[in-house]
């Protein structure tokens, strides 16, 4: 009683510190001086029409190095964790049920379809690397779920996505060499605004970023799958 | 009294995002299960997602992507932030990645304990 | 030169390459990992040797080819060199020491490592808040699977504490920085500070939200059981990269953000690192787990760091200095440390006896604990001591007081811990192998630590006044340790010797200091001598034993108060090592450095007083302080702490007592002449004879007469030969200190005699007694008795020893008492007078009793065929005989220039001792030392010549020739008389001696133990309550600053 009367008091001091923020919040009208340069500067100087990935893909481009690092880290992890039993695979109990087979078989080539599109189109419309794999990596685990026996195998998992960490390390230093600095993605010529081959290095660093993170999601729920299978033994 | 019609659209995802902020943190100082705990984070993430989606909006502006819509001269006028969209993005992966690994730590330490209660996990004190 | 960029690319590269290996490629993978970490190290290293060569600003890096604060831009100066240096040695090197955990765990553990050094790189040089809040959840998620390594038990729980506490404050952190953006439109920083923005009620909840969150990566007390959890659980090896790495760039983050908050954020990072300075510290005291202990210890280290960051403003141009050698103490030293208990393996603190069995090492965990408190020559101690004096400057006095107080608890339990590794009981399992990926690190740590002791040194202001030459000696021998003792003792001789000769012209028209540093240099050189009886190697001797008197020494020469506080604290390094060098001494070595600690802290605080408001620091400056009575009061106490005044003199006994043979007339003789010269040189800036009025002086009196009386009475009821002269020691000290209290010429007169007096007598006593000691292996006296005839040199030593002691006519203990006579009678101080006139009977009893007792009386059968003590025993007792002899005939070749000395000065002018030749007079008598001598000589010749002559008949008694009526006692020990010899005394007034300050000591101890084991019940294991706290900390400090 005493230790829940003391946090509905802390809670109250937490929701009075978020209502300064939110009393003090009015919304905006116009744009401020930094965003305002994305949204002028932006289309020229990166050539993405998609000024979100504009800022992801380049001005932020460290961050996005940093995110797709913590997915990295994060599928290094979950394999330390569970990596005595990855080894046990059991048969799988269940079965797949019709339903279950029949849409897997529709629904995997066009979720990779799907993926693929978004993280390629990442520049142009809504979407983007981060967008595109999550949908990828939805399709190997329907795939894995689906077909027990074709279980996409870690081995290329882990070739796919240090081989494009590696890319995309080494493209943000041909921007060192190159073009006006790490990551910049002018190391390529910027094309036609609007166009599918446009934006420099943006739609290859998105491609890359869409395959690392597939394989990374993916690997981190089949990890976790397998250890549900053989995790008893322990 | 509040006055509805002068809500904004950022206004409100805005107060909802604080309220759910509180209302994840109450999840996270109260319950006892650690999934529960974890899907208390969760809410907490979302919640400042919604904060920052609220900050980057511009009152009737568009999605910041310019196309057959949006002037590429004038886009300055025309676009919400993108900039807390970028974050927002960031956040996300981010918050993925922790709670994958909340929940795998919780996995294993279930596969130890055979319990999910935060409370039986007091090995270590003092 | 290489831009830091690369080094992250190179990192991450590699990172994601080295995750590609399989484990048949192992050592292949590892290689890479260490180029891959060597590479950041020595761009790192570049940058920082350009910065130090030339005088160039930092330099900005940018990204994405646009420019802040559009895009995300880094930044290297000098501190950003330094501190990647630091991040990316410990990886480098945690890599080696992690070799095999790493192999255990797979190449993806090594891609984390490589990870967690990148993100940190990139948290130090960033200059987006951002992205500094990606890199501190890379680290931190890097960390969460660096844990794995080398699995313990509960891991997994404490890893899941630490996601969900790190997830808490990320998200405080995310919706401070969303709110920042908001309100400053901007996430760099340097943009943000340059805007100038006016602070609304919004902007200054996000920039709370902002540091508040920084502040908790630091694991602020009391919201961090956390992190303490972690440390317990991780291998060490991970403890030091959390302790060391993480810490070390969230540290900076801080610092970095610090212009964007308004002024009161400095006043905040103070008071919640002084608070978790001191917190974390008093309840580390009752931790017995190494690990967690170390725990308890880097976040009180990191807390003192943030308060020094929120100084910053205050501390001025000294910022730099302070920050450096502050961190890199703890750097260094908490690195080292958790290595270390990575190779002890076992956590309790006790089985840290096991370092023992590699000498090497424990050197090394003394450097380490030593760096931490803050002793010299370690860069921390000049960290401590600029940091204090530019505090009391600005009238800082309770930060003051809780840095040294933190500090002195810190001292508790790492004291103990290291009397544990020195002498606790040895472990009977095998050792650890020391291989080379362990051996390395610390090795090289502890020499870094050393060199970082040297620039700290140089940087200080003032700090280059400090003679170095005599640490650079020191340093010398503990690398010729390997050689035998003889060589090693003729090597300190010489150096003493040497140094003598070179510091004579200095010194030789201030008689006062030449008294002074005869004792300490020649007393050194007489008490090394006896040393040249220890066969073997004698390992780890002889660079304390000079390291203690190159601290007296150093008092003797000291001009300015930091070099007066530096040769104080090395004394008592020195002395606390020579003393835990005897058999039972754990205890009693422990009290004497706390006591040390807490005098040495006093002595500070006084000196830091005395510097507020005034320019220099010059010991002349102690004469015009500002707060004359509390610089004199702390000052005062702190040396009487030295000098074993009653209250503060429960370590002397033991400490004396037990301490190796040639090593108690060094503690007992020399050393506490020490205190009497911090004593002499406050009362002299105490000034002269208007001091008089000065009810401190009165006080001091009191208590040297108090302390002569209990020192003494306590003495006599000792059955232990040594115990006895240790509390003699105390008694003589009180004399001194009385003398001194009577601020006039002649009662210090009286105290110089008293001190040059007290040690040539218990020197030599302490050598003699020794001496008797090694041949027949106990102190206790009623198990000796009639060595007279096996020992005749040493009961001639012993004879004349106590005859000085007891102030006898001829020898110079006469002296003493009659110089104090005149000045209690010039003084009209008579009751105390009494006083001290009762204890000195006393001493008879004691003197007796001890010659009586060892020389005298029935010999006991197992000691008939006992030789002489060994002949470098005997050497330096007829060299102090001859000094006792010299003394007594001639005092006026020291007390005369002494005598001058006073009166010419502005000190004490008036009643001087008038000199005709070698007579001394006052307006109440005449002496002379000659002349008695002569008449003494003469009636004790007489005397013995009657004597003599008048019993050549009578028979002679051999000393075995003896029958006991009736039976043989069955215990004879106890039936000697000399046992329990002056009962029916103590009938009589035996409560006096009752331990009573003792007592209360230890109930002082207790209760502070006991404080501390109820407080740390917080940290209840429960993650959830952590994050409850962590909560409550973020609302409460909310509160009090809005």
């Amino acid at each position: 009683m005493i230790r829940n009367s003391f946090l509905i008091l802390l809670l109250a001091g937490l929701g009075w510190i978020l209502f300064q923020e939110f009393d003090s919040f009015k919304g905006s009208d116009q744009l401020n001086p930094v965003a305002e340069y994305y949204a002028t500067q932006g289309p020229q100087e990166v050539g993405a029409a998609n000024l979100v990935t504009s800022v992801v893909v380049t001005y932020r481009g460290l961050d996005t190095l940093g995110e797709v690092t913590i997915l990295f880290l994060t599928a290094a992890i979950v394999g330390l964790l569970f990596k005595r039993e990855s080894n046990s695979e059991t048969e799988d109990i269940y079965g797949t049920s019709e339903i279950l087979l029949t849409a897997g078989k529709i629904l995997v080539p066009m979720l990779i379809l799907v993926g693929v599109y978004i993280f390629i189109n990442g520049h142009l419309t809504p979407g983007g690397g981060f967008q595109g794999g999550a949908v990828l990596a939805s399709a190997f685990v329907l795939a894995a779920l689906t077909f027990s026996g074709t279980t996409v195998k870690h081995r290329v998992l882990e070739i796919v996505e240090s081989f494009s960490g590696i890319s995309f390390v080494l493209l943000g230093i041909l921007g060192v060499v190159l073009a006006g600095g790490f990551l910049d993605n002018k190391i390529f010529s910027l094309g036609t605004f609007g166009h599918l081959f446009s934006a420099g290095a943006i739609p290859i660093i998105y491609s890359l970023v869409g395959l690392k993170v597939g394989s990374e999601l993916s690997n981190i729920v089949l990890v976790m799958k397998s250890s549900e299978k053989g995790g008893d033994h322990d | 009294m509040i006055n509805f019609n002068s809500l904004n659209i950022e206004t409100v995802s805005m107060g909802i995002g604080v309220i759910l902020f509180v209302l994840g943190v109450w999840g996270i100082v109260s319950q006892k299960n650690i999934i529960k705990i974890i899907i208390s984070f969760t809410i907490v993430d979302t919640s400042i997602h919604l904060i920052l989606v609220s900050i980057g909006y511009i009152r009737g502006k568009s999605a910041p992507i310019i196309d057959a819509a949006i002037n590429k001269e004038n886009a300055a006028n025309e676009v919400v932030d993108p900039l807390p969209q970028a974050l927002v993005l960031t956040a996300i992966v981010i918050g993925l990645g922790i709670t994958a690994l909340m929940l795998s730590y919780a996995l294993r330490m279930y596969k130890e304990n055979k319990s999910l209660d935060i409370n039986k996990f007091k090995a270590l004190k003092w | 030169m290489v831009s830091p960029i690369s080094s992250i690319a190179v990192l991450l590269g590699s990172a994601f390459l080295v995750g590609l290996f399989k484990k048949t490629s192992y050592s292949f993978a590892q290689m890479l990992s260490l180029l891959a970490i060597a590479f950041p190290l020595f761009v790192s290293a570049q940058w920082l040797i350009h910065f130090i060569g030339t005088s160039d600003g930092a330099v900005m890096l940018y990204t994405a080819g646009a420019k802040p604060p559009f895009s995300v831009s880094l930044q290297i100066g000098m501190a950003e060199a330094f501190l990647t240096l630091a991040v990316n040695l410990l990886g480098l090197l945690s890599i080696i020491y992690l070799m095999k955990p790493f192999k255990e765990l797979g190449v993806k553990a090594l891609a984390l490592l490589l990870i967690l050094v990148m993100g940190l790189n990139v948290i130090i040089l960033s200059r987006d808040i951002f992205n500094i809040f990606v890199f501190l959840e890379i680290a931190s998620i890097a960390l969460v699977g660096l844990i794995l390594l080398g699995k313990r038990k509960h891991t997994y729980s404490a890893g899941f504490k630490y996601l969900i506490a790190v997830a808490i404050i990320s998200s405080f952190l995310l919706v401070g920085i969303a709110f920042v953006y908001y309100f400053g439109s901007t996430l760099n920083i340097d943009d943000f500070v340059a805007q100038n923005l006016i602070v609304t009620k919004g902007l200054s909840t996000a920039l709370f939200l902002l540091f508040i969150a920084v502040l908790l990566e630091l694991k602020p007390f009391p919201a961090n059981g956390w992190a303490l959890d972690l440390y317990e659980a991780a291998h060490p090896g991970v403890g030091a990269l959390i302790s060391g790495g993480t810490a070390t760039a969230s540290l900076y983050v801080l610092y970095k953000i610090l212009p964007m908050g308004a002024d009161y954020w400095s006043d905040v990072l103070i008071w919640v690192g002084l608070i978790s300075f001191l917190g974390s510290n008093i309840l580390g005291i009752s931790q017995k787990n190494a690990n967690r202990l170390l725990g308890y210890s880097s976040i009180g280290q990191i807390g003192l760091l943030v308060a020094v960051i929120g100084f910053s403003d205050q501390l001025g141009s000294h910022f730099e200095a302070i920050f450096f050698s502050l961190f890199i103490s703890h750097f260094l030293a908490k690195v080292g440390l958790f290595w270390l208990s990575g190779w002890v393996g076992k956590t309790e603190l006790t089985a840290w006896s096991i370092l023992r069995t590699k000498p090497w090492l424990l050197l090394v965990f003394g450097i380490f604990l030593f760096t931490l408190i803050g002793f010299p020559p370690f860069p921390s101690f000049f960290g401590k001591w600029q940091l204090i004096v530019d505090l009391a400057s600005e009238h800082g006095f309770n930060w003051i007081v809780i840095i040294l107080a933190g500090s002195l608890f810190e001292g508790i339990y790492l004291f103990r811990w290291l009397g544990y590794a020195i002498k606790g009981e040895k472990s009977t399992e095998n050792k650890p192998l020391l291989d080379w990926q362990t051996a390395l690190p610390i090795g090289l740590f502890a020499l870094l630590i050393i060199g970082a002791g040297y620039v700290s040194n140089q940087w200080m202001p003032n700090g280059q006044s400090i003679n170095l030459i005599p640490v650079f000696f020191i340093l010398a021998l503990f690398v010729l340790d390997f050689l035998p003792a003889w060589i090693k003792n003729t090597i300190s001789i010489a150096g003493l010797v040497v140094y003598g000769y070179l510091l004579y012209p200095e010194l030789s028209d201030d008689t006062l200091r030449l008294v002074f540093a005869v004792i300490f240099l020649g007393g050194g050189i007489l008490t090394l001598i006896a040393g040249y009886s220890v066969k073997g190697k004698r390992a780890g001797f002889f660079p304390f034993a000079l390291m203690m008197f190159a601290g007296l020494i150093g008092l003797v020469e000291a001009d300015n108060l930091l070099q007066f506080f530096f040769a104080w604290e090395l004394m008592t390094l020195g002395s606390y090592v020579l003393i835990i060098r005897g058999k039972r001494s754990m205890l009693h070595a422990y009290n004497y450095m706390l006591f040390s600690l807490g005098g040495a802290y006093l002595i500070f605080m006084g000196m830091a007083m005395a510097t507020a408001g005034q320019s220099g620091i010059s010991l002349e400056i102690l004469r015009t302080t500002a707060f004359p009575g509390w610089t004199y009061a702390l000052m005062a106490i702190g040396f009487l702490t030295k000098t074993a005044a009653l209250g503060f003199h429960i370590w002397l006994p033991g400490a004396h007592a037990e301490a190796e043979s040639d090593v108690s007339p060094m503690v007992s003789g020399i050393l506490l002449k020490g205190g009497v010269f911090g004593l002499i040189v406050l009362f002299l800036a105490m000034g002269g004879e208007q001091a008089q009025a000065n009810p401190l002086v009165y006080v001091l009196g009191w208590l040297g007469a108090i302390t002569a009386l209990i020192g003494n009475l306590i003495a006599v009821f000792q059955e232990d030969a040594k115990k006895l002269l240790a509390y003699s020691s105390i008694g003589n000290l009180g004399y001194v200190l009385f003398a001194l209290a009577f601020m006039s010429n002649i009662g210090w007169m009286t105290a110089i005699t008293y001190s040059l007096n007290h040690f040539l007598f218990k020197t030599l006593l302490f050598l003699a007694i020794g001496g008797v000691v090694l041949r027949v292996k106990t102190h206790n006296m009623h198990e000796m008795g009639g060595l007279i005839k096996q020992m005749p040199l040493s009961f001639i030593a012993v004879l004349i020893g106590i005859i000085t002691l007891a102030g006898i006519p001829p020898l110079s203990g006469y002296a003493g008492k009659w110089l104090f006579y005149n000045a209690v009678i010039a003084q009209g101080w008579y009751f105390q007078g009494a006083i001290v006139f009762f204890a000195g009977t006393i001493a008879f009893l004691y003197c007796f009793k001890l010659i009586y007792a060892v020389f005298l009386g029935q010999p006991k059968d197992k000691f008939r065929q006992v030789k002489e003590a060994p002949v470098w025993y005997i050497i330096p007792q007829i060299i102090l005989i001859i000094g006792i002899m010299v003394f007594s005939a001639r005092p006026d070749l020291i007390l005369k220039p002494v005598g001058e000395l006073l009166s010419g000065s502005a000190y004490f002018p008036t009643d001087p001792l008038n000199w005709e030749s070698v007579t001394a007079s006052t307006n109440l008598g005449y002496w002379s030392g000659y002349k008695i001598m002569l008449v003494i000589g003469v009636m004790f010749m007489v005397l013995l010549g009657w004597l003599l002559l008048m019993s050549r008949k009578a028979q002679k008694i051999k000393q075995f020739d003896i029958v006991y009526a009736g039976e043989t006692p069955f215990t004879p020990g106890t039936t000697h008389f000399s046992h329990n010899m002056f009962a029916p005394l103590y009938r009589a007034i035996g409560f006096l001696t009752l331990p009573m300050i003792t007592q209360s000591w230890n109930r002082v101890n207790s209760t502070v133990h006991d404080f501390a084991d109820s407080a740390r019940k917080i940290y209840s294991g429960n993650g959830q309550s952590y994050l409850v706290q962590i909560l409550a900390y973020v609302v409460i400090v909310y509160l009090i600053l809005f």
